[in-house]
């Protein structure tokens, strides 16, 4: 027999019209093994408080309706199983669900996803066929499969917007690119069919765009459909520097970092860092910045350590480049 | 007032959006959706879309494709209907293709194809087990290109008409609970199937309440063919999920506790492959003689994949894994998947033609909310996603002629507005007192129990009371949310009357077919009777909002009728 037991509930509610503030509500139910997050709140919601609000659909992990922070987690609440949820509660037998975070709460568990949809039309996220209009229908363009499976993952992205919970940039900057809509991009840019590859390109290369991600790694580690988010990020960098899209800050400290590779003693030259990241008027500018942080005591340190075999790296650089002559970057 | 207003945000209301644009670009065009339009239903789609590209048998053609399907339909559907949709079938996909949808592909760079139930060649073009997923987004993503306007989360509450002719829509907002009349031309109504009638046993998405045939329904159109609804034979035994056809495509096998592959006592030739309602009696009647193994969650018949191989399955079945994992802690490459059939599609709809017209003027119906007839008795797999491709152009391209007829309208939008704001302060009286957790709970028990796979008349007249029942205890529903954000508790309501109007029909279309024919099986009529059954239902709400039934002519001319066996 399945196993049975009693569980609280504590779901973060919020309802513009009579409350100021987000607060928490518990519910005790009884719950058998077996049963999904989803379905636990549709029972709290048929059978203790028909105003708890949250969306779903499918109930099959397809159509990304249902994301919720589960224990403090982005995924989705109809494929989450609540017995693998008990272990990883802070509180014994307290299961805590919030809304999405970084997104405007609508009422309770429901948030405004209409920023995220405004940024996959800024990023022009769709393809603009190599195709004429007139000649639509008439026959396929040829994918060959292994051109196919560079954008197969990509394409799994169900838009539920938990990599986009999780995104440590999009909390704090609401304008940033967020990760699905540089997995879009990238799966964009990547399909044969598509004719406007270097104006997308273009345009995730302005501020807030590809270079300001900081490599936390919390999309890839989030996502419910397991995408190497990040394999796409890398990959839109790449093809940024092989256009000669290199007149960002992002891109020039990428290239700083590159340059001391190729050519450095072993070890990051941080002091021209700044001035080859932002250039001269930049570097000033930030020389504020970097006095408060050395009065706080954040200084690089005086004998900085050397990278070992460093010449090891260099020679197979070298020796890519030889082999890969057309890799400009 | 819009030229043309769609209502439903699938792959039917998204491709008549694009080729209403393109056909019409003076127009003003809108696309009304309860959900955001990616999460619409036809993303579940998991196995794929039939098309006679002939890339893996080069001797696949539209004829075949027809007579497979009016086959399958067992000859219900309307052949011009047929006809239409498999000639249309390569034009579309290679358009979707065209357009950026990431098809799997064979070594020569062609679209892959698969072996599909009830088809007598490789014909279904698919991407790994995501088809419907992939193709909603591309052709969400040509609309945000297309600068497709959009009434997102809007609520459908009626169909406005006059003398014969659509003026609009009244819908509300979840956003604020705001009532509000939309003034259109022409509505090409694509809002989905009703399957979720059946509740627990549906593999259905929660919304799949068939929003547009219950506001046709109560406009006075009639619905067609309503108790054709097809039970998949692979849902998940304690979800009722679905696990696409496609698992049996790639070479799954269907076991029972025998260990046999019972499939070949009932279709020698196709076995696991026969056409949906045959393969779905199959399982039921194994596990009525007591060949089914039992869990707590009730009797069941085993999927085996694991012949398959890992590689395969991984590759090309890999959402299917996950489900089966998620929801029933098994992994297919290591052991078999339970599963029991489950309410899956609705090959009813609202009454329209080859050119999705219906009765009505102005009103065009497309997808699985309407019957133009094109899967009749019973839909084949890989036709569903194919019809909402095919009809949602179609109604686009209808209204390049048909715009310049309809003259705009004037509507009464106060009263309009007013007499749905009244509908929805009923459901808050102090003395409604039902539940609707109840209620819904009934209907799908009463209509899994009574109106389900095999059917007979004590049983079907059960099912009749019971939701006429049930449709009077709704008069006394009551919604226990006052608010006016995101009600989802008066939406839940609004969509259970929806279902249980239709499931009047369901119910009652189904008692009086005095025959078996495709997704409708009669214990006591076990044989199809062409004489006096070779003819669509059509059900509609007299004064009284009652059900009453009559009967039209299945359009012939093709494939005459012959005996269907597999």
């Amino acid at each position: 027999m399945e196993q049975r037991r009693e569980l609280t509930f504590k779901i973060r509610c919020f309802n513009p019209e009579v409350d100021q503030e987000p607060h928490y509500k518990n519910y005790n139910v009884e719950l058998e093994q077996g049963i999904t997050i989803l379905r636990a709140i549709n029972y709290i919601k048929d059978h203790i408080d028909p105003s708890l609000t949250v969306r779903f659909f499918c109930q099959a992990g397809i159509c990304g309706s249902c994301a919720v922070k589960v224990n403090g987690v982005s995924k989705l609440a109809c494929t989450t199983q609540v017995w693998d949820e008990i272990p990883l509660a802070e509180v014994e037998g307290t299961i805590v669900i919030e809304p999405l975070a970084n997104f405007k709460v609508i009422r309770d568990l429901v948030v405004d996803i209409d920023p995220m949809i405004q940024k996959l039309k800024n990023h022009k996220a769709w393809v603009v066929p190599t195709t004429a209009d007139e000649k639509m229908g008439e026959k396929e363009v040829a994918v060959q499969p292994e051109e196919f499976e560079r954008i197969n993952a990509a394409t799994d992205c169900i838009l539920c917007a938990s990599c986009y919970s999780e995104c440590s940039l999009c909390e704090v900057s609401p304008n940033f690119i967020s990760p699905l809509v540089m997995l879009k991009t990238f799966r964009m840019n990547d399909d044969k069919r598509d004719t406007i590859n270097d104006e997308r390109l273009e345009i995730a290369n302005h501020d807030g765009g590809i270079w300001d991600c900081t490599h936390c790694y919390r999309c890839v580690e989030v996502c419910v459909k397991n995408i190497p988010i990040m394999d796409a990020i890398s990959g839109l960098r790449h093809e940024s520097l092989q256009k000669n899209h290199d007149y960002t800050d992002g891109a020039r400290h990428a290239l700083a970092f590159k340059q001391d590779i190729e050519q450095g003693p072993g070890r990051l030259r941080e002091i021209t860092l700044p001035l080859r990241t932002l250039g001269p008027v930049g570097a000033i500018s930030q020389i504020p910045f970097a006095v408060s942080m050395g009065l706080k005591g954040r200084v690089p340190p005086m004998f900085p350590h050397t990278a070992k075999d460093h010449d090891g790296l260099k020679r197979s650089i070298l020796k890519y480049r030889k082999d890969h002559p057309k890799d400009k970057e | 007032m819009y030229d043309i207003l769609i209502v439903g945000a699938g792959g039917g209301g998204l491709y008549a959006a694009m080729e209403a644009i393109h056909k019409n670009p003076q127009a003003k065009i809108a696309v009304v959706s309860k959900v955001y339009p990616p999460r619409s239903h036809t993303s579940a789609a998991q196995g794929g879309v039939n098309a006679a590209l002939a890339n893996k048998h080069k001797d696949d053609t539209i004829e075949l494709h027809t007579f497979d399907t009016i086959k399958g339909s067992d000859y219900l559907a309307d052949q011009d209907a047929a006809a239409y949709l498999c000639e249309m079938a390569p034009k579309v996909v290679r358009e979707l293709e065209n357009l950026g949808a990431p098809f799997s592909r064979f070594p020569d760079g062609s679209i892959a194809q698969r072996p599909f139930g009830g088809a007598n060649r490789h014909r279904c073009c698919y991407c790994a087990d995501k088809t419907g997923h992939t193709i909603l987004q591309t052709l969400y993503e040509q609309a945000l290109r297309m600068g497709v306007e959009f009434y997102n989360e809007y609520f459908l509450l009626s169909l406005e008409h006059q003398d014969g002719a659509c003026n609009g829509v009244v819908v509300m907002s979840q956003r604020n609970s705001k009532v509000m009349a939309i003034p259109a031309k022409a509505i090409i109504m694509a809002t989905g199937g009703y399957a979720k009638m059946y509740w627990h046993k549906s593999s259905n998405a929660a919304g799949l309440s068939g929003d547009g045939q219950g506001v046709a329904l109560r406009a006075g159109i009639g619905l067609k063919d309503m108790e054709f609804v097809q039970f998949h034979p692979t849902g998940l035994r304690k979800s009722g999920l679905l696990v696409s056809e496609a698992a049996r495509g790639e070479g799954g096998y269907l076991i029972n506790n025998k260990g046999e592959r019972f499939m070949s006592n009932y279709a020698p030739e196709k076995m696991e492959l026969g056409p949906r309602d045959l393969v779905s009696r199959s399982i039921e009647m194994e596990i009525r003689h007591g060949r089914g193994f039992e869990s707590a969650a009730g009797s069941f018949i085993k999927l085996d994949l694991t012949h398959l191989g890992k590689d395969l399955i991984m590759a090309r079945l890999p959402q299917i894994r996950e489900l089966a994992i998620d929801f029933e802690g098994v992994d297919p490459i290591k052991e078999p998947i339970p599963i029991r059939p489950t309410a899956h599609y609705s090959m009813g709809g609202i009454d329209c033609d080859v050119s999705t017209r219906t009765e009505m003027k102005g009103l065009y119906a497309v997808g699985e909310c309407a019957a133009p007839s094109v899967h009749g008795a019973n839909r084949l797999g890989g036709n569903s996603l194919l019809e909402i491709l095919v009809f949602g152009k179609r109604a686009g391209l209808e209204l390049q002629n048909d715009l310049p007829t309809l003259k705009p309208r004037s509507m009464n939008e106060r009263v309009a507005v007013e007499r749905q704001e009244r509908r929805l302060a009923q459901f808050y009286q102090p003395d409604h007192h039902e539940r609707l957790d109840v209620l819904r709970n009934e209907m799908g028990k009463t209509l899994g129990e009574n109106v389900g796979i095999y059917r007979e008349k004590k049983n079907l007249s059960k099912g009749v009371e019971e939701i006429a029942a049930l449709r009077e205890r709704f008069k006394k529903i009551k919604v226990h949310d006052n608010s006016r954000v995101f009600n989802t508790n008066l939406q839940q309501v609004l969509e259970l009357q929806n279902m249980l109007d239709l499931a009047a029909c369901v119910s009652q279309g189904a008692l009086a077919r005095e025959e078996s024919r495709g997704g409708h099986s009669r214990e006591d009529f076990p044989k199809r009777d062409d004489a006096n059954w070779h003819k669509h239902t059509i059900a509609k709400f007299n004064a009284q909002g009652e059900v009453e039934l009559s009967h039209k002519p299945v359009t012939m001319g093709l494939y005459p009728l012959e005996e269907r066996t597999y």
